[in-house]
C-alpha cells in the first residue's frame, strides 16, 4: 500500500484506500481501457466501474444492471413482507368453516349487555350472548363435570371466555381432550350440556361452532380466533360462580357482603 | 478530467433524451425500496408467533390468572390483615402485567392467546411441567378447592403456601425467557416481575413462619 501510494497518493488518498491503483497497475496488458495509467489514475476513482460500457457500445448494460438488481430485490423485501404478514396471521371469523356469526346476523343480540335476575330464556341454545345474571361462572380454565347455568356463562363469555359444551355421552377420552384445552387456561370454559344437537357446540359472545368430535381441528382455530378477543366487558374471569347447577344464584339485593 | 474518453461515453449513455426517464424511473424503485424496508424491517424484528417472547407472555397470563385467583379467594376470605395486604397487593400487581403483556401481543399482531402445550417455548418443555403436565408451580384442582373450602388459620397457610410455589415457578419462567430474548420491553418488564417475585418469596414465608406454616416442596 505504502508504495503504490507514493506515486500519486499525495493528491488522491482516496486511491490507497480503495487499493484501485494495485488492480489497473496489475493487468496493463489486459484491455485497451486499461492503457490509461497516467490521467485516469489522478483523480478519477469512481469512475472505474463504468470502464465496461465503452466495450459494449450498443447498448447501455449499467443502468439495466441497475434498475433489474433494485427492481428484484425491491420485489423480494415487498413479497417477503406479505409471506410474514400472512404467516403470523391468526384465524379469523371468517376463516371457519360452519361458523355461526350471530355478530353479523343479530347485531341486536350482541349489544345487549342488562343483568337481570332469575332464570332467562335464550333463543339460541347453548346461549352465545344476550341479558345475563350479574354474577358470572367463574372461568379461569375451569373444567365442569355437571351442567352450569346459562345466566352466568353468558356474563362470562361477555368477559371473552370461551365455552365448550359437549353432549354427556360424549366419549371419555374425546372429554379428556377438551379438558386439556380448557384446564388452567384462562378464559376458558368446559362443562356438559344435555340434549345439545351436536356431539360438541362451542361458544364465544356473538359465534357458535357445532363439531362432532374433539378432533376437529377447527376447535383450536376457534379458540384461537376468540378465546379473550371476543371479550366485550375486559374483565377477569376470577371472583365467579365456582358451583354447578343450571339455575342462576342471585345476589341478595341489598345484603351486606359475606 | 474532462478529456477523458471515459467520460464522453459517460454522458452519452446517462445523459441523453433517454437517461432522463431511467434516472427518474431509479429514484422511484430507491424510494419503493426504501419504503419497503423501513416498512418491513420493524415488522421482522418483532417476536413471532412462535418465538419464546409470545409464549412467555401468552404462559405467563395465564400463570397469572392463576395467582390473581387464589389472592382474590384470600382476599375475600382472610382474617389477617398482613394476608389481606399482601393479596391484594399481589392481584392488583399481577393484573397490571397481564395487561402489559396482552398489549405486548397485539402490538406484535399475534393472537393473544394459544392452544399450544404448556411451557412449548422452552426447548425440552417436558422437564419444566409439574407432574400433572401444567406449568411450573402451579396449584392442582384439589389445592385450588381446598383453598376455596379453607378458613382462618388454615386458609392463610394454604394459600402463603401455594402462592410461594407459584412465585418460584414464575421465577423459573421468567428465567426461561431472559435467556432468550434480546427483546428490551421483555428483558425489562421480565426482570422487574422477578425482582418483586423474589421480594414477595420471602416476605409471604416470613408471614408463612409467624403462622407457624413451613413451605411446600418444590413442584
Amino acid at each position: 500500500m505504502s508504495i503504490s501510494s507514493t506515486g500519486d497518493g499525495q493528491r488522491d488518498p482516496s486511491v490507497v484506500r480503495t487499493g484501485g491503483a494495485k488492480a489497473g497497475a496489475g493487468r496493463p496488458g489486459g484491455k485497451a481501457g486499461a492503457g490509461r495509467p497516467g490521467g485516469g489514475r489522478s483523480g478519477r476513482g469512481p469512475k472505474k466501474p463504468i470502464k465496461p460500457v465503452k466495450i459494449g457500445s450498443d447498448r447501455n448494460w449499467g443502468p439495466i444492471a441497475l434498475f433489474s438488481a433494485v427492481g428484484l430485490l425491491a420485489a423480494g423485501i415487498v413479497g417477503f413482507g406479505v409471506f410474514a404478514a400472512v404467516r403470523d396471521k391468526a384465524p379469523e371469523a371468517a376463516d371457519i368453516k360452519g361458523l355461526s356469526n350471530y355478530r353479523e346476523s343479530q347485531p341486536k343480540l350482541v349489544q345487549s349487555g342488562d343483568h337481570r335476575i332469575g332464570p332467562i330464556k335464550y333463543d339460541i341454545i347453548p346461549p352465545v350472548a344476550g341479558p345475563h345474571n350479574a354474577r358470572w361462572q367463574n372461568c379461569v380454565g375451569e373444567v365442569f363435570d355437571a351442567p352450569i347455568s346459562n345466566e352466568h356463562v353468558v356474563h362470562s363469555l361477555e368477559h371473552g371466555a370461551v365455552w365448550i359444551t359437549y353432549r354427556p355421552n360424549l366419549p371419555r377420552d374425546q372429554v379428556d381432550q377438551l379438558a386439556g384445552k380448557v384446564r388452567n387456561r384462562d378464559r376458558m370454559i368446559l362443562s356438559p350440556y344435555p340434549n345439545l344437537d351436536a356431539p360438541i357446540s362451542l361458544q364465544a359472545w356473538g359465534y357458535q361452532l357445532k363439531v362432532d368430535s374433539a378432533g376437529d381441528g377447527r376447535i383450536n382455530d376457534f379458540i384461537k380466533a376468540f378465546r379473550k378477543t371476543a371479550a366485550v366487558e375486559n374483565v377477569p374471569c376470577s371472583e365467579g360462580v365456582t358451583t354447578t347447577g343450571t339455575v342462576p344464584v342471585d345476589l341478595p339485593a341489598g345484603a351486606p357482603a359475606g | 478530467m474532462t478529456a477523458d474518453p471515459a467520460d464522453t461515453s459517460r454522458r452519452a449513455g446517462w445523459g441523453g433524451w433517454r437517461g432522463t426517464p431511467a434516472l427518474a424511473l431509479m429514484l422511484v424503485l430507491g424510494l419503493l425500496v426504501g419504503a419497503a424496508g423501513g416498512w418491513l424491517a420493524p415488522r421482522l424484528a418483532l417476536p413471532g408467533e412462535n418465538s419464546a417472547e409470545a409464549g412467555f407472555a401468552r404462559d405467563m397470563d395465564n400463570h397469572h390468572a392463576q395467582a390473581i385467583e387464589m389472592a382474590l379467594i384470600a382476599f375475600r376470605e382472610t382474617r389477617d390483615a398482613e394476608v389481606r395486604s399482601h393479596a391484594v397487593d399481589m392481584a392488583m400487581a399481577q393484573l397490571t402485567e397481564v395487561g402489559t403483556m396482552q398489549t405486548w401481543l397485539r402490538q406484535w399482531g399475534l393472537s393473544p392467546t394459544s392452544t399450544d402445550a404448556p411451557m412449548s417455548w422452552l426447548p425440552a418443555a417436558e422437564r419444566h411441567l409439574t407432574g400433572d403436565g401444567q406449568m411450573p408451580g402451579m396449584a392442582s384442582r384439589q389445592e385450588l378447592a381446598r383453598l376455596r373450602a379453607a378458613q382462618g388459620r388454615d386458609l392463610d397457610v394454604l394459600f402463603l403456601q401455594l402462592m410461594i410455589r407459584h412465585h418460584l415457578g414464575g421465577i423459573h419462567m421468567i428465567d426461561g425467557v431472559l435467556a432468550r430474548t434480546s427483546n428490551a420491553e421483555v428483558r425489562k418488564a421480565a426482570g422487574t416481575m422477578r425482582t418483586v417475585q423474589d421480594a414477595e418469596v420471602g416476605n409471604l414465608t416470613r408471614v408463612l413462619t409467624r403462622l407457624g406454616g413451613a413451605p411446600l416442596p418444590a413442584s
